[in-house]
């Protein structure tokens, strides 16, 4: 008894003493003798984050070498909290990377540095991006935030899901080699691509809202709608294009059963998994940003790459390139004729939060992302399109994704939105998640429930702005 | 052990209370095996359904993967978490037996309604101090010449200033402890703090282990304390960090994960059972857990 | 003789000074800095603004505070009973005089050893719909559809009180200790008066214990209506499904921490302490009736 009770102690004291004195430390060893570290806190995780790593590097050996200035970087998840309790708590880093999203609820909440003067500086006007992006960039007048990669949302379909399903697409007066271009077409296509097995399950979806489910609050645009009237300020949700945008997500769970929906999902596995739904081909149709031909490539490797090596792939051009592939994007369809190559146009951002303690060198290190070599060369390793204006004909014939010219496209259509500028859009996603998980599950009327969320929303928004007025009055 | 002095029952005639006692135990033990034998998986077999309870193959490398995972960094964090803890630890330990001492061997005019208001201030969910705690600290940051949030500060200092709840229990313990001792202590020239160092104190060894155990359990349990004053990873706690692992971008393959719950479970599940009686008999006495 | 009782109050202060300041400083301030943002706009990042009882106002119109003080209470109606019923019956089986005692204990204690993040992870996977073991259970003993737990909004509560029923071990010992207390004679007259098993457990057992079960009443209301870590691991910052698992404190913690409304957490937080007192109160009000006190 004794000798246990002498062994326990030693296995734990003996570690955890070692772990206090020579355990890893946090301590941040400045190298070289530059004066300057730059804090810059990023959301991404995995192979996204070690690629911006890459460029961080690239920064301090180069640019950051000649000005003094060390970019230290780190990256975790559900950073967008941590930055805005850190700016609250008056610690926060000098850069943060957060979603687009974020961009107008920081501004709205004095936790942001504009850097209209600073980008000027550096000769970044509105003329270097697309004018998609330029415009989400900028709140009340300001350019409150730059881009660090943007994307665009297409269709992505498994092109040998729809070669199985040829004859029966033919039969029903489809071509298989033309996607589907209006909503209707997809619905037709969907019901087609779908299979069950003999106790009705579904072993293949033609099409999944909920999967991924990530844009399913920007669902009106292509049904030519928006939820936000921004020269009003009100919630637009009751329109009856958003309503019927709301109307076609639920159809496919009366089409395919709402325990379907459930059941299905949770089976579906991770995002980054190779039980990714897309991945395993039990979803033949899917939204999806430029960066999934990144995971399709690392994760399986038989929807990619089939013929050749992407060393070989890279010396062909591009139309060539996509035999290559057994998936294909092209502009998602919409519900509204003539209305074409709609796209939610997203991005990340860099933004310098309030009481940074180098604005300035925290702008040099942004200056240098938006260089359009340098971009375009972290655009490449995310496999996403470029935010600038100008592109360059290396970007656009080498890049690792073979349909970057839709997303390209895509991304300077007139069609193209932004993220909604709310400065309460955080808890406007959280009622529109409720809302579209309730109507999946055919809980709710799309009709009623958007009314509900349109009463609460537009209360708390303009609640949100008497007190900001209240805000604004009071500081002198 | 208590019931030795009892004649052993025969096994037939109590076979409903065993049956139920299995059953029971059953149902306490499957979540640890399942995370056990999950963390020993494949990715793949880890997906198997129906899942296998006994991993085949039996994959070890999780725990190393976990360990030298680039995106993880539990070591860091485990330090953390252990420096945090020994703070907590020390500072509870010791300022708690002060006070207790205090409202335990010490007749003044208003003990009783202190001590009472002390009791009292149990009653507080945390959320209510949570803003205005976080507040303070900012100020001490801007009036202190150092800095408390973001870093470990606000999750031990407090722990300096006695602990409502171990105050309690210590001072449930010194009173058990005759006045005639430190009586003869004070006759012998013995100071106030001289009786508190060299009679309770010894005599009080197995109540401050109970305190000890309690706190460390308390920190190494503590999630919305460094969820809130800690932002940077390099800073992180262990439940802070086996969080943030299992919420990455995709989500976390079960294999890995399971294996990084087992490491943040061994250690309390190791010391439970070094001093299980302690435990047991600490939270039986003052019926409630740090 | 007034010397020696100003000297001891001295001294006794001076003892218990570390919790007087820590009370001051790390209490009695944050609470009442909490009342007065609770009448205020507060960002953090602009000072206050006194804006009156706007914030309870709008408490009282928010639709998300009923919700989640209605989920709450909800989750608390189902894990209270439940919990203390299992407790108390595990209590009683242990109790028992019988071989294997102190195995058994260890055994049903050890779950609640584990680290709140920790058994999230653990039971985010038991209850995973397509590959937890849990459902893998349901479909051997032949439940041909077993609930989506957390993906389903009628089920994703009762998974969360399944959770917290593997954590009862703490109030097993709790009642253990109770139990161990129950003098031996009065059994004894119990069994002279030709009592039963049901009847000796109505009217023995369960009036010694009632101290302690009112006593672990008291402490399970106070936790369960500060539930957090769980939840808001395994189910999101908003409770998914549609809310249904979105609990007080979580959305205090929202306004707080990711909307910075801190006037508006801090009128919550006080109608949370509002509660959790007149529960308390009502707790001790009617045990009254029901608790006995031995005479010692």
């Amino acid at each position: 008894m004794k000798s246990i009770k002498a062994f326990l102690i030693a296995i734990l004291v003996i570690p955890a003493l070692g772990l206090i004195l020579f355990g890893p430390r946090s301590e941040f060893q400045l190298p070289d003798n530059r004066i300057v570290v730059v804090d810059y806190w990023e959301k991404w995780t995995g192979d996204e984050a070690m690629q911006m790593q890459q460029i961080v590097d690239e920064f301090n050996n180069t640019v950051g070498k000649e000005k003094n200035i060390y970019v230290r970087y780190v990256s975790a998840s559900s950073i967008t909290q941590k930055t805005l309790v850190a700016t609250a708590a008056g610690v926060p880093p000098d850069i943060a990377g957060l979603w687009d999203r974020d961009m107008v609820q920081f501004a709205s909440l004095d936790a942001l540095e504009p850097m209209d003067e600073m980008a000027a500086a550096h000769g970044i006007t509105s003329a270097t991006y697309k004018p998609v992006y330029w415009k989400a960039c900028t709140y009340e007048g300001k350019l409150y935030g730059l881009i660090s990669t943007p994307a665009d949302v297409a269709l992505h379909y498994n092109k040998r899901a729809i070669r199985e399903s040829a004859p029966a697409l033919r039969a029903a007066g489809f071509d298989p080699d033309r996607l589907p271009e209006t909503i209707d077409e997809l619905d037709a296509w969907a019901t087609i691509l779908t299979k069950k097995d003999s106790n009705g399950r579904i072993q293949q979806a033609g099409y999944l809202p909920i999967e991924p489910g990530w844009y399913l609050a920007y669902t009106p645009l292509w049904f030519g709608g928006q939820i936000w009237d921004a020269k009003n300020e009100k919630f637009t949700l009751t329109d009856p294009k958003v309503v019927q945008a709301y109307q076609w997500i639920q159809s496919y769970s009366h089409r395919l059963g709402k325990e379907a929906m459930t059941g299905f999902k949770s089976g579906l596995g991770n995002f980054d998994s190779p039980q990714n739904a897309f991945l395993a081909g039990t979803v033949v149709m899917e939204q999806q940003g430029p960066w999934m031909a990144n995971y399709i490539y690392n994760l399986k490797p038989g929807l990619s790459t089939v013929k050749w090596p992407r060393e070989v792939e890279m010396t062909k051009p591009l139309a060539e390139r996509r035999e290559n592939y057994e998936w294909g994007a092209a502009a998602f369809p919409s519900a509204v004729p003539g209305l074409k190559d709609v796209t939610y146009a997203g991005f990340d951002i860099l933004l310098i939060p309030r009481g940074a303690k180098y604005k300035k060198e925290a702008f040099e290190f942004i200056a240098y992302i938006n260089r359009q070599d340098v971009m375009e060369k972290l655009c490449k390793l995310h496999c996403k399109n470029s935010p600038l204006a100008n592109v360059s004909d290396d970007f656009l014939n080498n890049h690792p994704n073979p349909y970057i010219n839709v997303f390209e496209r895509l991304a300077n259509s007139p069609n193209a939105h932004g993220v909604p500028q709310i400065p309460i859009f955080a808890e406007v996603m959280q009622e529109l998640d409720t809302l579209t998980q309730s109507i999946t599950q055919l809980r709710a009327d799309p009709e009623t429930g958007l009314a509900a969320a349109q009463v609460r929303l537009q209360a708390k928004y303009d609640q949100y702005m008497k007190r900001q007025r209240l805000r604004r009055a009071t500081q002198r | 052990m208590d019931n030795a002095t009892e004649p052993q029952s025969r096994l037939s005639k109590n076979w409903p209370v065993h049956v139920a006692l299995i059953l029971i135990c059953a149902m306490a033990i499957v979540p640890f095996l399942w995370m056990l034998s999950t963390s020993l998986k494949t990715a793949d077999t880890a997906m198997e359904f129906p899942p296998r309870m006994i991993p085949n193959p039996i994959v070890p490398g999780n725990y190393l993967t976990v360990i030298n995972n680039p995106k993880a960094n539990f070591l860091l964090w485990a330090r953390n978490t252990l420096i945090v803890a020994a703070l907590s630890v020390a500072g509870t330990t010791i300022s708690s037996a002060i006070v207790a001492y205090g409202f335990s061997k010490i007749r003044f005019r208003g003990r009783g309604f202190l001590f009472g208001l002390m009791l009292s201030t149990m009653m507080i969910p945390f959320p209510v101090t949570m803003v205005s705690l976080f507040v303070i600290f900012r100020w001490l940051g801007d009036h202190t010449g150092m800095m408390w949030l973001g870093t470990f500060k606000p999750l031990w200092v407090p722990a300096w200033f006695g602990s409502a709840f171990n105050i309690f229990l210590l001072r449930q313990f010194f009173t058990t402890i005759p006045d005639e001792l430190s009586e003869a202590a004070r006759m012998d020239g013995c100071s106030e703090v001289g009786i508190f160092l060299r009679v309770i104190l010894p005599l009080a060894r197995p109540a401050l282990v109970v305190v000890a155990l309690f706190a460390f359990m308390g920190t190494w349990n503590d999630y919305l304390g460094p969820l809130i004053y800690l932002q940077r990873p390099e800073q992180f706690t262990l439940g802070l960090g086996l969080q943030n692992f299992q919420s990455q971008h995709g989500g976390t393959p079960w294999n890995q994960l399971m294996a990084a719950s087992v490491l943040v479970v061994l250690p309390v599940l190791l010391l439970f059972f070094l001093a299980q009686r302690t435990f047991i008999e600490g939270i039986a006495t003052t019926g409630m857990k740090g | 003789m007034m010397r020696t009782e100003q000297r001891n109050l001295l001294k006794g202060l001076a003892f218990i000074s570390p919790w007087l300041i820590g009370f001051a400083v790390f209490t009695a301030l944050p609470l009442g800095l909490s009342l007065y943002y609770s009448f205020c706009d507060y960002s953090l990042l602009q000072p206050p603004v006194y804006i009156g009882t706007a914030n309870y106002q709008e408490l009282w119109r928010d639709p998300d505070f009923w919700k989640t003080l209605g989920n709450t209470f909800y989750y608390a109606s189902l894990a209270l009973p439940l919990g203390m019923i299992m407790a108390l019956g595990a209590a009683m089986l242990l109790n028992v005089k019988t071989r294997g005692t102190s195995i058994y204990r260890t055994i049903v204690f050890l779950p609640s050893l584990v680290p709140a993040v920790a058994s999230a992870m653990v039971w985010l996977w038991l209850l995973n719909a397509k590959l937890g073991l849990i459902n893998a259970f349901l479909i051997w003993v032949g439940v041909d559809n077993p609930p989506s737990w957390l993906e389903d909004v009628r089920w994703a509560m009762p998974a969360l009180v399944l959770m917290s029923l593997w954590g009862v071990g703490n109030t097993v010992v709790i009642y253990l200790a109770g139990l161990q207390d129950v003098p031996r004679e009065l059994y004894e007259a119990a069994d002279l008066d030709g009592a039963g098993t049901m009847q000796k457990m109505m009217n023995v057992t369960l009036p010694v214990l009632s101290p302690v079960i009112f006593f672990n009443l008291i402490i399970a209301i106070i936790g369960t209506l500060q539930v957090f870590v769980g939840p808001s691991i395994m189910t999101g910052a908003s409770g998914n499904p549609e809310k249904s698992t979105y609990f007080y404190t979580m959305h205090l913690y929202n306004h707080a921490f990711q909307f910075l409304h801190m006037g508006y957490a801090s009128a919550m937080a006080w109608v949370q302490l509002l509660i959790v007192l007149v529960l308390t109160g009502v707790a001790f009000w009617t045990s009254k009736r029901w608790v006995h006190y031995q005479g010692k």
